[in-house]
């Protein structure tokens, strides 16, 4: 188990240099291989220092930390930091060439003191580390300032990564500081090139995106998370709304081309950032044309999604080079085979757009009035095909599907539209927001109530369904109290129309088995990955419980996977994230031949393990200007039917503008040795 | 309200308001260097620092909203420590050349270093030099000396909306520069050195000039476009060195290239300092005993002779109101001629007579900050920025910080399609249609407001003639666009309506600027609740000249003869003839039929506006007496048998009255070049040689005003305000009368020229005048024809080529420039260059004339 030297990590000082006894035992969510080559030395950054090995030159590895901080990072747009990190630097070299006095490094205090008052947190924070290594490895600073024996300065092999707590948090990594700066100084053309630069998708991420980055928002340490979804929404809004189209410019075509299969989230990202590189990309798309967006298309209602809107950043992506083979399901009107024939690379990112079986007595029955699942019912809707729907219907499940299912049967006409969902309403896995837009529209809930059994009459028709009550029992897995039904509790919900939204799974029957592309248990594609571990050999692992770092490359060579088919059914930022990692692998297994991550990809996963937001950090600030949130269309005529006009209605640009000066801009550098 | 304390002082203030406002309430002054009140926070110099009770760290009193119930500290021991530290910091290797740094004596860094006694410096770091930017225009900029306040960024992207400069690089080599790290280019307006609180961006044409304090300082105003800023002329030695504006004027310290740097043009070795007489084919040098007495003798003798209608004058809408009054005063007084009209007959006039009709006003309907409470803007035909920018930077605020949606409409795209939520370009000459198309959108949209409106049922009657199919057909913007640009216009209720050169000098002009005013009616704009409307004229006194009745049509006032002839003539104990007289183009042919034999052109080049500038060559020539006084030696001047030196704006005192009917009085900032005089010392000194025969009698501008009150009925006697240059008010009745349009006739397709050329003006200049300015000729200093790149591409022209534009009428040479927004088929040649002959090409003073055009 590798040993820690000494850390300052989070406030608390672990210092096992010249003991006697039993070294103290500590432990980070780090790998001990950086990059399952090369062991990480010592890490730096805004929480403190951590050596792992006792040979890092402290004094080099802060001069360096700061060298960086300065002159790669440092915006110049305060005085303290532009000043203070600036004279930290010189004072730093001068240190390492002899030059400084022993006064000096006095001065790393007050200025730590004094750096404070930055208008962010990323030179201040950068004191951090460098107080902590000046004030414990002092004997290790004067002893180059001894002009008899100076040490030479021993060469380290130093990687830095600029994060915040947000940007770690979203899985795409955008760069959301920058461009919250830029919506607050006006430049929405800015904001959105920045929003690009990780998600091609920003009409639809400002729209329907879970937001994980608010919920590492350090802004809530003080009041509200920053409406960070909202403002990407604003800047695509303007986007839109002034007839711009943005200066996108892709690199010269190259000759090799990628098959995509799939024009959802994931592939159209990949395709984005692909053509973007100058590699012609075709999208393999199994519905029709006027139906690009995967699941944000057939699985999330007009009145969340615009169609139009999701059609314009679909229409911003072609433009720079990607193709669209609509009506064309891979498996059936093309092979995997012949797009590996076809392409120099391939990228399968099918979605997961079956639904799970509910496990309820009659359900396998072919009744009428029983639908095969959420997913298809919300296509079918969103198509404009019949949904085979009544006019009293009763969906089962807590998801944002099933909530999505409750909305929409309002909206195709039901008299009565029902949710039944086995746990409490705190529980649902839906987004509350979302929960309470249904209730607003007068969606019924049946709260810890499970269907037991489907009621039909004697020509089939279901004419309700038989439900349990629950009781909650003890906490499963999850965390969650487990469900247990309570005897006697039966009872009838009338209803002609039963609709399962209970989760989706994926159809990857169309991946011949020949291939050697391998499966998961949970119906997902295997691809490559660093077998990073911990200090105590455990494996790292991502919350969905994959392997942390994966070069989404699958067993087959040249066939890469993402989006939910390899993560499992998750958020569109997720499977733009991903599908932006595979981008850039595939380019350099096209060019180099070999499908490997680059420093800074692993680096993101390995601060994303180790967490970058601390909801305990105490932020001084005065919290005088609230959280804006976006207004919205109220009232049930929003739900008539046929009405699926947009219910949320965005920010004025004045609104987002002094949303945006809320933001802290919690910027900070980490830095490994290895 | 919130309720705060402010060092134990209480104070309530809305809510959102900064630490910084609410202590400037209290009288408390906190420091501050980067904090600019027009433009958004940027807290980046640390220096406002203040302690919250309960928030663990100092706060920026700049950019922090007031909470209810804080008590807020702005000085303590650490506080002040701290703000010592923290310029401490800032001066690190900060340039120590003060003794010849531009900001010197008034640099915002050194009286805060001052102010807070910071003497020594604890910090240090090796020094870096970052070059000097000496490869610009007009500016220069020393990033050394630079604090990173962002002042000068954020007023070039929120004020001027350019973005040229930007805050580029990293870690202490940031520095302001453009983002490609080429030499500027851009407005050239120098806000951002009005913005600097260092010697970092510096005007160049100053540098050297002197030492601030050294200067005379006058307010003023501006005498360039019709925006009318508040200016402060700097001078020395009789010369003025530079402009400035104060950020609690009027224009929030907001000038363009013309305001900032044009007074070069007053500097000019060109001045013409002494009177001039033909003798044979040459201009000599004479006394102004001999000039003003040749020239009262000349007209009052050709006046005499024909009971005034052999005498004509041509006045100017750069001279003061006052200047006007005495100039038109001279020719229906002393000479008994009606004869006097000025290039607003081009457009401006014409337009606002129709104006005066349907709203019973000319000008705009309010003060132009009413656009700033707009919630939807329309700008047709207008380029802001060329024409008058202080509409520019009202609307660039308006439509970027206060959410109104904003429609550009016109042939050409101009700066302001950036902010633009729709852009409906029509094809050059269709601009009626398109406005016909837009109330007809109103209309069909429900649009239309319900206010007390006349003649409406005419008005639709006249729309209902039009198809959208034809109106498409005609200008090419479809029914969906103006659907759409219509919702937009008038969404939020309150409107404003500004249109330009492109409305007021259509093909169609009449139908053109009625179906803006019936626009402007339809969507409220001119209703109390609304923005209004804003007629724009590039020059600075246009309005006020047409107020003081420089037109043959009204007396002062808008007066009609039948009505005012005889309180004038009592008034001026002189018999102003009751019949209307020549216009500007009537006075050209009898001129030619040689029933006109003196002009006098006060202020004006008539050879260079005037279409079809051969004939009107000729026409000149004819002349038996043809006085031209001006600063310069123009081409008119040139054919001129006297040429009276005249002052500049600088030179002399009186009001200007700028396109939206603000009346704003100065007085001279230096004495005229040489043996120049102001116009009205020479206009009084004719009218005592002409009516009396002897000296004349000084009259003071207040007796002036007095009598311009008492006579025109629309001014104000007095400012008021003391010594202000606002103040004084006009009169008006407002009318709401819709205007039938007539039947629209589409402009015929010429046979023979396919390119539809437009003459017009650029920012970086105003009139004829900056192409004497130095300053503004560095930046802009030749004409050239523009052309759309397709067209550029099929001839095979690049930039910079020069090719032969004919007309009908005639043909120049051009450089070719290419515009990527400019349509096919479009041509663009700037007005303001005389050497350029444009007028050449014209034969009537509406757009498009048709030209060829050809290669060599």
């Amino acid at each position: 188990m590798a040993q820690v030297v000494f850390s300052t990590w989070g406030g608390d000082t672990v210092d096992n240099r010249n003991i006697s006894g039993e070294p103290q035992a500590v432990s980070y969510r780090l790998p001990v291989v950086f990059d399952s080559k090369r062991p990480l030395r010592a890490f730096m950054g805004w929480d403190g220092i951590i050596l792992f090995d006792k040979d890092v030159d402290v004094p080099a590895m802060t001069a360096e930390y700061m060298k960086r901080v300065q002159t790669l990072f440092c915006c110049g747009k305060c005085t303290p930091g532009k000043k203070g990190t600036k004279v930290l630097m010189d004072l730093f070299q001068n240190v390492l060439a002899g030059k400084a006095s022993e006064a000096d490094l006095d001065t790393v205090e007050d200025l730590a003191e004094l750096l404070k008052n930055c208008k962010c947190t990323l030179c201040q924070s950068a004191t951090v580390p460098v107080f902590d290594a000046v004030k414990n490895y002092r004997e290790d600073f004067l002893a180059y300032l001894n002009p008899v024996c100076r040490p030479r300065v021993t060469p380290g092999r130093y990687i830095h990564k600029i994060t915040a707590p947000c940007m770690d948090k979203c899985p795409a990594h955008i760069d959301i500081p920058k461009y919250i700066e830029a919506i607050k100084n006006y430049q929405m053309d800015m904001a959105l090139a920045t929003i690009r630069e990780n998600m091609p998708l920003p009409a639809v991420c400002g729209r329907v995106c879970p937001h994980p980055c608010e919920t590492a928002c350090r802004r809530k340490n003080v009041d509200d998370a920053i409406n960070i979804m909202v403002l990407k929404r604003t800047a695509s809004d303007y986007e839109r709304l002034h007839n711009i189209l943005p200066p996108l410019t892709p690199k010269a075509r190259k000759e090799k081309s990628v098959g995509i299969v799939g024009a959802g989230p994931a592939g159209l990202a990949a395709a984005y950032y692909l053509a973007l590189e100058g590699y012609p990309c075709t999208i393999y798309e199994a519905l029709p044309e006027g139906y690009g967006g995967g699941m944000v298309a057939v699985g999330i209602p007009a009145y969340r999604m615009p169609r139009t809107i999701l059609q314009r950043d679909i229409d911003i992506i072609q433009s720079v080079g990607v193709e669209i083979v609509y009506n064309c399901r891979v498996g059936t009107d093309i092979t995997l085979p012949e797009l590996r024939k076809k392409h120099a690379a391939v990228f399968i990112a099918p979605g997961a757009h079956t639904s799970k079986p509910m496990g309820v007595d009659g359900e396998d029955k072919g009744y009428k009035g029983f639908l095969t699942g959420g997913i298809n019912f919300l296509r079918d809707a969103y198509l404009g095909k019949p949904t085979g729907m009544g006019k009293k219907v009763v969906v089962v499940g807590g998801g944002n599907t099933a909530i999505d299912c409750v909305r929409v049967a309002l909206r195709e006409g039901a008299e009565m539209s029902c949710l039944v969902y086995r746990r409490s309403r705190k529980e649902m896995p839906a987004d509350v927001w979302e929960v309470d837009g249904a209730d607003e529209e007068g969606v019924k809930f049946e709260f810890q109530v499970l269907p037991t059994k489907i009621i039909v009459n004697d020509k089939n028709e279901v004419t309700g369904v038989e439900c349990v009550r629950m009781a909650l029992g003890e906490p499963d897995a999850s965390g969650r109290r487990r469900p247990e039904p309570m005897p006697g509790s039966e009872f009838v919900i009338e209803c002609d129309t039963v609709i399962p939204a209970i989760g989706q799974d994926m159809d990857l029957s169309f991946i011949p088995a020949d291939l050697g592309i391998d499966i998961t248990k949970w119906n997902t594609v295997v691809t490559k990955y660093l077998p990073l571990k911990d200090a105590a050999g455990k494996d790292l692992k991502d919350s969905m419980g994959n392997p942390l770092s994966r070069t989404l490359m699958t067993n087959c060579d040249g066939v890469f996977a993402g989006g939910d088919a390899e993560i499992g059914p998750l958020t569109v930022v997720a499977c733009v994230g991903n599908a932006h990692r595979a981008a850039s692998v595939i380019q350099r297994w096209i060019e180099e031949g070999d499908a490997y991550l680059s420093e800074q990809d692993i680096f993101d996963d390995v601060l994303t393990y180790l967490g970058v937001y601390d909801k305990n950090e105490k932020v001084p600030w005065l919290d005088s200007a609230e959280r804006a949130n976006q207004k919205e269309v109220h009232g049930s005529a929003r739900a008539a039917k046929g009405n699926y006009r947009e219910v949320e209605l965005g920010f004025s640009d004045s609104t987002a503008q002094a949303e945006a000066d809320r933001c802290l801009r919690c910027y900070r550098m980490a830095m490994v040795v290895v | 309200m919130v309720t705060l304390t402010i060092n134990g002082k209480e104070i309530q203030v809305p809510k959102g308001t900064t630490i910084l406002d609410a202590a400037a309430e209290l009288g408390i002054t906190i420091p501050t260097l980067c904090w600019l009140k027009k433009v958004s926070t940027t807290g980046a110099c640390r220096i406002c620092i203040v302690d919250i009770a309960g928030v663990d760290r100092p706060m920026t009193a700049c950019n922090t909203p007031v909470k209810e119930g804080i008590s807020v500290t702005t000085s303590t021991p650490k506080l002040e420590e701290t703000r010592k530290k923290t310029l401490e910091l800032m001066l690190v290797n900060h340039p120590l050349d003060c003794p010849v740094c531009d900001a010197g004596g008034e640099c915002k860094l050194q009286d805060t270093c001052y102010s807070l006694k910071v003497d020594k410096n604890s910090y240090g770091a090796d020094l870096e030099r970052l070059p000097i930017r000496y490869d610009w225009k007009l500016l220069e900029s020393d990033p050394n000396r630079c604090i990173l306040c962002e002042k000068c960024v954020k007023v070039c992207r929120e004020i001027v909306g350019r973005e040229a400069i930007e805050v580029v690089d990293r870690g202490d080599n940031t520095i302001i520069d453009t983002m490609t790290r080429e030499p500027l280019d851009c407005d050239f307006c120098g806000n951002c050195i009005g913005a600097c609180p260092t010697g970092t961006l510096i005007s160049k044409p100053f540098k050297f000039k002197g030492r601030p304090w050294t200067f005379d300082v006058t307010p003023s105003v501006c005498a360039f476009c019709s925006t009318g800023c508040q200016i402060d002329y700097h001078a020395k030695d009789g010369r003025v060195e530079r402009v400035t504006s104060s950020d609690d004027g009027f224009n929030r310290g907001n000038l363009c290239v013309n305001g900032r740097f044009g007074y070069a043009a007053f500097n000019s070795p060109a001045r013409i300092t002494e009177p001039l007489i033909k003798d044979g084919s040459n201009l000599k040098g004479a006394s102004w005993d001999r000039a003003l007495k040749t020239v009262a003798e000349g007209f009052k003798d050709a006046a005499a002779d024909s009971d005034g209608n052999a005498v004509a004058g041509i006045g100017s809408p750069r001279v003061t109101n006052e200047e006007s009054y005495l100039f038109q005063k001279f020719l229906r007084g002393a000479l008994g001629s009606n004869n006097i009209d000025s290039e607003a007959r081009l457009g401006y006039l014409p337009s606002q007579v129709i104006q005066w009709e349907m709203l019973g006003y000319s000008g705009g309907t309010f003060s132009m900050d009413a656009i700033e409470k707009a919630t939807a803007i329309i700008v047709i035909g207008a380029d802001l920025k060329a024409e008058s920018a202080g509409f520019a930077y009202r609307v660039i605020q308006v439509a970027t910080k206060n959410n109104a949606k904003l429609v550009v409409a016109g042939s050409r795209p101009s700066s302001m399609n950036k902010f633009a939520n729709a852009f409906l370009q029509c094809r050059p000459g269709s601009e009626a249609w398109l406005v016909a198309g837009l109330n007809k959108a109103v209309l069909a949209e429900g649009l239309a407001s319900a206010g007390n409106l006349t003649e409406l049922e005419g008005l639709k009657s006249s729309l209902d003639l039009l198809s959208f199919e034809r109106i498409t057909e005609i200008s090419g913007i479809t029914e969906i666009q103006l659907r759409e640009a219509a919702a937009l216009i008038c969404s939020g209720g309150r409107t404003a309506v500004i249109y330009g050169a492109g409305v007021i000098r259509a093909a169609d002009s009449r139908n053109a600027v009625a179906g803006t005013i019936d626009l402007a009616l339809l969507t409220g704009a001119v209703a109390d609740t609304g923005a209004g409307i804003y007629p724009l004229d590039e020059k600075n006194n246009t309005q006020g000249m047409l107020d003081m009745g420089i037109c043959p049509e009204y007396l002062p006032g808008y007066r009609t003869y039948e009505h005012a002839a005889a309180a004038f003539s009592s008034a001026w104990n002189r018999a102003v003839p009751v019949v209307q007289g020549k216009d500007l183009f009537q006075i050209i042919d009898a001129i030619e039929a040689g029933q006109i034999k003196a002009l006098y052109v006060m202020g004006s080049d008539p050879l260079h506006y005037m279409p079809n500038r051969t004939r009107i060559m000729k026409a000149l020539q004819k002349l038996e007496l043809l006085v031209v006084q001006d600063l310069f030696l123009t081409d008119t001047a040139k054919l001129a048998h006297v040429v009276l030196p005249a002052a500049s704006g600088a030179e002399k005192s009186g009001s200007f009255t700028s396109a939206d009917n603000r009346i704003q009085c100065f007085t001279a900032a230096v004495k005229p070049a040489g043996d120049a005089r102001s116009d009205a010392d020479i206009l009084t000194a004719l009218y005592s040689l002409v009516t009396t025969g002897s000296a004349p009698v000084q009259v003071s501008l207040d007796v002036l005003h007095h009598e311009i009150t008492t006579l025109s009925g629309l001014y104000s006697e007095v400012c008021d305000h003391e010594g202000c240059r606002m103040g004084r008010s006009k009169n008006r009745t407002a009318t709401s009368v819709c205007l039938p349009l007539a039947p629209l006739v589409p402009t015929p397709a010429p046979t023979n020229h396919a390119f539809a050329l437009t003459i017009g003006s650029i920012l970086h200049h105003n009139g004829s005048m900056t192409t004497m300015s130095e300053n503004n000729m560095l930046v802009a200093g030749e004409a050239y024809v523009e052309l759309s790149c397709d067209d550029a591409a099929s001839m095979g022209v690049v930039s910079g080529d020069v090719l032969t534009v004919t007309s009908d009428t005639g043909s120049v040479l051009l450089k070719a420039r290419l515009s990527e927004q400019l349509q096919p088929g479009a041509l663009f040649v700037p007005a303001h260059f005389r050497e350029a002959a444009a007028t050449t090409l014209t034969d009537s003073a509406s757009f498009p004339q048709y030209v060829s055009l050809s290669k060599g």
